[in-house]
């Protein structure tokens, strides 16, 4: 018969050492992510750690100074409310606007949420954007 | 037309359904002529469905806004080969495109088996036809490519501008290429474990479909990767996006099933696994498709919310079910005698290979879903994003790296000593003569140098082959020496044209440990007639440039590029405004050499001050990965290649050391 105990520790080393690896991964680079409504509850108790937020553009908030490149506007809800500071010093990605649906990642500091990064999803390759809207 | 279309569809699925239940019936029952009308069915088939790919690209062509989908994904002033790529560029179109795809495929194999293969045919049929099936019942109930619009649209909303490039003409077909083609695999494994012909017939059938399925998924990658790279405008090529992962993993497992099968051929072992691999590699083109259509996992690439995501878990759980329980009914047949004597054999590095890619494949499967999963074990989604996928599968690509010097030149069933010597004492020189070079060259230990080392050992191994597969011949046939190279690699295409892949991975694996290790990124806001200097170069910002058409509206950053004080370039990234959607979108000024990229992109620009943002990358080997990618095409068609000795018997493994001595 196959010679199994020999090659069993091989493959258990292995997927041992593949284990391990996607659990120190995971550990060391996991960020909470959170919808707008689930990160306005947790907002405290996860205030200066990094996380990851979806929320809307706030309409009439955005300020853009390109010969800084410095970012701000509010994070909200999609109906405009909830608002959180945001600020973001950076290339303004493409796709950003008012309105939009974005994913910030970054810490919340009590008094703004300072983005390292602000990503964009782009108008889906798969489904046009709402008409009309 | 839109009501043809749609007929097309309907029918299409009902010859589907009656191909596959008569392929089964006359499968169960051994009636041929039942089996038979399946197969006609099977045709029929492919015909109605290319009739309505047909449709709706005539739709798209004549610019039929009464369509929804027309009016969606293009509009009047779009150019006639988006239009066309507008086919599979939205959810409904590219659904009926798999279709067609699928069922060409499917017609192809028919052919090939009209007189071969009788026994194992009505179940092939009755497999590719159910998951023609699935695809034709998502267009024919969910989303119907032919719906039509209350009033129609006076014009169309078009295609995204990021889609509009040569990318999208030649990414995605390549793509569903790959994915769809593992179907055929798949099918002729469901039908070997169906009638219990569990022999080598259906693998060497199938052969040269896994080798072309798995040669578009790689295309399908790389031009994925080249696609990113050129229009996103982030200076890197792979994100670890879950769309991107959801193309990769297919492409991980099938390349482990490519090597396990050897050892199928020449050793009899590992029926199982290799039935697993192929059910996982067809699985995971399933779930791929669910990826980037279910709106499951949140990506940049924003998927949508269809409501597809429940059928595609209902027909994977079902295809999981199905094929899980046909090999376990098979279990006691499928079981084989080989043995693995030693660690130092080949048989034990190919293995381990296949372990450490399904292991790759399973890390970035569970960094992809673990969003989902933390959410359901724990009520919250965690994310991890590309760090975890560069800290797990960096390691495991090493070792990978050197499994692939390892597993083509050590001995079978149990390497002595004086061939590990003969094997590995020109390669590993090799190997350990480029890193004493680079650390005296100033490169840093690192991954990316032991990357390089062991690059350079694959290739010593590659090159030690080439050279003594040549001289064996030169001496017994005394022939000279370029005739003798074309002569073995002719008459052992398989095997040295695999050899010519590996080269290819070697070169994709080269650039992508340069291009992490070393590029470097500088970020800087100029006033024209400012410089920066990024690496070697000097960058003096002159001016902008704005030109204007009907379609979109440019703004260019001239920017002189000098290297040392002499110029040798002018480049100009540019900021385009679409007008419709109305949408900015970045073009990427790429000088690229043999040594590194220079890629500049235009951040932002301020008219009142007219100060400009450059982003400004220097991507040392990126090129690398490109042509590693052009010579694993070379390999893979020297590989296919039909050759004199296409029926090669599997060797007693006496023989085949005696053969090696």
């Amino acid at each position: 018969m196959l010679n199994h105990r020999r090659f069993m520790v091989g493959a258990v080393l292995i997927a041992t050492a593949v284990a391990y690896l996607v659990w120190a991964g995971i550990q060391s680079t996991a960020v909470y992510y959170f919808e707008m409504d689930e990160f306005l509850g947790a907002r405290t108790a996860h205030a200066g750690e990094d996380l990851r937020v979806k929320g809307w553009v706030r309409t009439g908030t955005m300020q853009w100074d390109p010969a800084t490149n410095e970012l701000a506007f509010e994070l909200a809800r999609q109906d405009g409310s909830g608002a959180v500071p945001v600020t973001y010093k950076g290339i303004l990605p493409d796709m950003f606007a008012e309105g939009r649906e974005v994913v910030v990642e970054g810490r919340d500091d009590g008094s703004a949420f300072r983005a390292r990064q602000v990503l964009t999803s782009c108008p889906s390759k798969y489904e046009p954007e709402r008409k009309g809207a | 037309m839109a009501d043809l279309g749609r007929l097309a569809i309907c029918l299409a699925l009902v010859c589907a359904v009656f191909s596959a239940a008569a392929s089964i019936f006359g499968a169960l029952r051994r009636r041929a002529d039942v089996a038979r009308s399946g197969e006609h069915a099977a045709w029929a088939c492919f015909g109605l469905v290319t009739l309505a790919t047909g449709l709706l690209l005539r739709a798209l062509l004549a610019r039929d806004f009464s369509i929804e989908y027309v009016a969606a994904y293009s509009s009047s002033t779009l150019p006639t080969s988006y239009t066309v790529a507008a086919l599979w560029g939205g959810q409904k179109g590219s659904l009926l495109f798999w279709a067609f795809v699928l069922t060409a495929f499917g017609a192809v194999v028919l052919w090939q088996n009209r007189e071969r293969n009788r026994e194992l045919m009505p179940w092939v049929t009755a497999v590719l036809m159910v998951v023609a099936g699935f695809f034709l019942a998502l267009v024919t109930f969910i989303t119907d490519p032919f719906e039509r619009l209350p009033h129609a649209a006076a014009e169309g909303a078009d295609l995204n501008p990021l889609l509009q490039n040569y990318w999208m003409m030649i990414h995605p077909p390549s793509l569903y290429t790959g994915y769809v083609s593992a179907s055929v695999p798949f099918a002729f494994a469901i039908a070997a474990l169906a009638t219990g012909r569990l022999g080598d017939q259906w693998i060497r059938t199938t052969r040269r479909w896994a080798l072309f399925s798995w040669f578009f998924l790689s295309l399908g990658n790389l031009f994925g990767a080249m696609w990113a790279y050129e229009v996103l405008g982030w200076g890197g090529y792979w994100a670890w996006d879950p769309v991107e992962n959801a193309a990769f993993m297919p492409w991980l497992v099938s390349t482990a099933y490519l090597h396990s099968v050897m050892i199928q051929e020449k050793k009899d072992m590992l029926r199982v696994w290799n039935m697993v691999l192929v059910l996982l590699t067809f699985a995971l083109t399933i779930f791929g498709t669910f990826l980037t259509r279910s709106g499951v996992i949140s990506s940049v690439h924003s998927f949508t919310q269809s409501g597809l995501g429940p059928f595609f878990i209902g027909f994977l759980v079902a295809v999981l079910l199905v094929s899980g329980g046909l090999i376990a009914y098979r279990l006691p047949e499928l079981r084989t005698t080989g043995t693995i004597e030693s660690f130092l054999s080949r048989e034990a590095a190919f293995l381990f290979n296949n372990l450490v890619l399904v292991g790759i494949a399973f890390a970035v499967f569970w960094g992809t879903v673990f969003p989902v999963i933390s959410e359901w074990v724990r009520g919250v989604k965690i994310t991890v994003g590309p760090p975890f996928f560069n800290r797990v599968n960096a390691p495991l690509g090493v070792l990978l790296l050197f499994l692939m010097g390892v597993g083509p030149v050590i001995a079978w069933r149990r390497a002595s000593p004086q061939n590990l010597w003969r094997a590995f004492a020109f390669p590993v020189g090799v190997g350990v003569a480029a890193a004493m070079a680079l650390l005296l060259g100033g490169m840093p230990p690192g991954l990316a140098l032991l990357t390089f080392a062991l690059g350079l050992f694959v290739l010593g191994t590659i090159s030690q082959e080439f050279w003594r597969g040549m001289r064996a011949r030169q001496a017994m046939l005394k022939e000279r020496a370029p005739q003798a190279l074309a002569r073995v690699v002719g008459k052992n295409r398989r095997r040295y044209g695999g050899y010519v892949i590996h080269v290819g991975i070697v070169s994709m694996f080269l650039g992508i440990a340069a291009s992490s290790a070393f590029r470097i990124e500088v970020q800087q806001t100029l006033k024209p007639g400012e410089s920066v200097k990024v690496g070697r170069y000097d960058l003096r910002y002159e001016r902008i440039e704005t030109s204007e058409d009907g379609h979109v509206s440019r703004l260019a950053a001239v920017v002189d590029v000098s290297v040392a004080g002499k110029p040798i370039d002018t480049l100009r990234p540019e900021k385009r405004f679409y007008k419709k959607p109305q949408q900015p979108t970045t073009e990427v000024a790429n000088r690229w050499s043999l040594r590194e990229d220079l890629y500049l992109v235009l951040g932002s620009y301020d008219p009142k001050s007219q100060l400009a943002t450059l982003l400004v990358y220097v991507n040392p080997l990126v090129v690398w990965i490109w042509i590693g990618g052009l010579v694993l095409a070379i390999g893979t068609a020297i590989a296919v290649w039909p050759s004199a000795l296409e029926r090669r018997v599997p060797v007693s493994s006496g023989a085949f050391e005696a053969e090696r001595a």
